[in-house]
């Protein structure tokens, strides 16, 4: 039976797209535009690393989720990387999104907890403007707009505990700011 | 493994700190046959320093404030426990003059220098006024409070600009302004009073000559607490992020012998002066003419002291033991020697690129550096879980070498061999620092990270094989996970089965 999928992966400017099909016992993976090829790859460490021969080299890539939206945390020769993979029925839809989309969402990255909130909803904020100081490991982290924009949202307040991921601040693009 | 009694004046030693000098000091006492108590707040009910000790105490919820700060707490554990003395480690309440008091007071021994050294080294300007007065140089600069602007002024111009605006009470690079000139003071002193005073409770500020392109040089001493003192020898820790030591080493490359001699008896004097008594560090400032000035002194064990032990072949945990036992002073200054080079990088859970921002989560999978010259001072284990209430440092890697080269040669390979998977970590930042030519020749100052580092760009380039293998093993990774292959392994929760599992599989050629 064969099973083809199709990602596309990115890290640093970098973007792949990468197929990997399974034919019985027999796995095999193109990377971007290189010939379809039989994969030398086993788990190991509990499904956590990936050692795999390549151009030969027996490479050993840790690999763990981290949290939704496709995003991995790899280990490669010692150098972390953070990936992004998804399959490219998503991919095709993030893009028809447009590339704004999202871009607007401030996001806690590492748990931690809510000090202050320095924009208020409807506020006029531009690029690179600090909007909310979010303190975890003892050290204050502000964290700046990556768009110019109107707050649409603030849906945390002084004193929440936040986790990866969840949404702080909401900035609505706004042409002409 | 019971505590014997062997007519010594304390058989049980309680830790009060956690990490890896927890582990690390419980290592020193366990080889001195000594019981070891250890303390832990919620989080840390499965931290490697609990799982080493004899016996563990549990002292309260995560946060340091309500658990490892909280003196009662520790006395309490170390009356449970019968303890007869507590080691506080480096951090926590480990340079805190009153519970250094409340721990003697209770009858116990305090594994470290008395209330009143921590309290006259803890004031910058007691701490400058006593050094002035034993005749060791100081920073040129006032050594009362200053308030007013057109004082500052005056000082400022009597010592030449540029100055510092210090608070006494501040450490930890806060509280710290640079004037160049004279219209910029009454702003800035403004700003550094309001700075010391909301973080220190004390808005107390000192002026003092700002030395450009200094390097940081510190002394570890031993002292009695009768007025006898030991050096052995210097270590520098130039390579700072936000006023942080990252890499130490020793011996310092920028020193002389003559003006190792004149630094290390200066130090001597110092620890001499306060009577000080157990381990400790005189910090100083070398200027790029050669002039050093007393800038403070830790009154504690270092977090860098392995780099000391490594080059003298000496152990300060058990020296510290032994004086607190009262058998004095271990080791002859005569006896002592410098040999080989040794670095020591702090492997911490943060993000160069982001400023160096702390970092958590757990340890996903680790592979530890070995061989020849290669020493690891860990606090977590594989699955330990980095918990975002404490320090972001995980381990302390020091290497030694015969000479400088070896070493930094040496620690190439070495950081090459550690993997750590889980938190970012600042493992690349190491390499990186390596192949500076600041580095390599040993000239960088304070500044080094400030001026030759840069976010966006420092991070090795994957090869091209690599990078196709990591696309490759990631897109793999992801067909696995979502056929389900990789959770059904996960079910698996004991370690042998997988273990054979994987053996099977690999002689049966099964890919």
């Amino acid at each position: 039976m064969l099973m083809k999928k199709r990602y596309i992966l990115n890290y640093d400017d970098n973007q792949y797209g990468a197929v990997v099909a399974q034919d019985g016992a027999e796995t095999m993976v193109q990377v971007d535009d290189g010939d379809m090829t039989p994969v030398n790859f086993r788990p190991v460490l509990n499904g956590k690393a990936i050692s795999i021969r390549f151009g030969g080299r027996l490479h050993l890539i840790h690999l763990t989720n981290a949290g939704g939206n496709g995003s991995v945390q790899a280990t490669i020769g010692g150098r972390p990387v953070s990936l992004t993979v998804m399959d490219e029925l998503r991919a095709q839809a993030l893009e028809s999104l447009g590339d704004t989309v999202g871009s607007g969402t401030i996001c806690a990255d590492i748990p931690g907890l809510v000090v202050q909130i320095k924009v208020s909803k409807g506020q006029i904020v531009h690029k690179g403007e600090p909007v909310i100081v979010v303190e975890a490991m003892k050290m204050q982290n502000e964290l700046l707009a990556a768009i110019s924009g109107t707050v649409a949202e603030v849906p945390v307040s002084e004193g929440d505990s936040v986790n990866p991921g969840d949404p702080l601040v909401i900035i609505e693009p706004e042409p002409g700011v | 493994m019971a505590t014997r009694k062997t007519g010594r004046k304390f058989d049980k030693v309680l830790v009060a700190n956690r990490g890896e000098i927890a582990v690390r000091i419980i290592q020193g006492l366990r080889e001195m046959g000594l019981g070891t108590v250890a303390v832990y707040s919620e989080v840390d009910r499965t931290a490697l320093h609990v799982l080493m000790a004899d016996e563990a105490v549990f002292i309260g919820p995560s946060p340091a404030a309500e658990s490892y700060l909280v003196g009662d707490k520790i006395l309490a554990a170390a009356r449970e426990t019968g303890a007869g003395a507590i080691h506080p480690g480096y951090g926590f309440l480990s340079e805190n003059g009153p519970f250094s008091r409340q721990v003697e007071e209770a009858g116990l021994v305090f594994i470290g220098p008395t209330a009143e050294s921590m309290e006259v080294m803890g004031d910058k300007l007691a701490s400058r006024r006593k050094m002035r007065s034993s005749g060791v140089t100081v920073v040129p600069g006032t050594d009362e409070a200053v308030t007013d602007p057109e004082v500052a002024i005056g000082i400022a111009e009597g010592i030449g600009y540029p100055v510092l605006l210090k608070a006494s009470a501040g450490g930890g690079g806060k509280g710290m302004r640079i004037v160049r000139k004279s219209g910029d003071m009454a702003s800035a002193l403004r700003q550094t009073m309001g700075e010391a005073g909301s973080a220190f409770g004390n808005d107390a500020i000192f002026v003092e000559k700002y030395i450009e392109n200094p390097k940081h040089i510190e002394v570890q001493v031993l002292g009695d607490g009768q007025g006898n003192a030991i050096h052995l020898f210097e270590r520098e820790c130039s390579v700072q992020r936000r006023h942080q030591k990252v890499i130490e080493e020793s011996p310092s490359p920028s020193l002389t012998p003559e003006l190792r001699e004149k630094i290390c008896a200066a130090a001597v004097q110092t620890a001499a002066a306060i009577d000080y008594r157990g381990a400790g560090t005189v910090e100083f400032i070398l200027a790029p003419n050669g002039e050093f000035y007393f800038l403070e002194m830790n009154t504690r064990l270092q977090v860098e002291h392995p780099v000391t032990e490594m080059v003298t072949g000496t152990d300060l945990v058990h020296a510290m033991v032994k004086i607190a036992l009262g058998e004095g002073i271990c080791y002859r200054q005569e006896d002592l020697r410098q040999q080989g080079w040794a670095l020591e990088f702090r492997l911490y859970a943060e993000d160069p690129s982001r400023n160096f921002a702390p970092s958590i989560g757990r340890i996903e999978s680790m592979t530890i550096p070995q061989g020849p010259g290669v020493r690891l001072d860990l606090g977590v284990y594989e699955g330990f879980d980095v918990p975002i209430h404490y320090d972001p440092m995980l381990a302390k890697l020091i290497v030694w070498g015969e000479d400088r080269e070896q070493a930094i040669a040496r620690s190439r390979r070495v950081l090459g061999e550690f993997t750590l998977h889980g938190p970012v970590h600042n493992l690349p930042f190491h390499q990186w620092a390596l192949e500076q030519p600041a580095f390599i020749d040993g000239s960088y100052t304070t500044h080094f990270v400030e001026d030759e580092f840069d976010p966006a760009d420092w991070l090795p380039e994957l090869d091209a094989g690599q990078a196709e293998a990591l696309v490759a093993a990631t897109a793999l990774f992801e067909a696995l996970r979502r056929s389900g292959q990789a959770t059904e392994e996960k079910n698996v929760d004991c370690a042998a089965g997988n273990w054979r599992r994987n053996a099977l599989r690999s002689m049966t050629g099964n890919k």
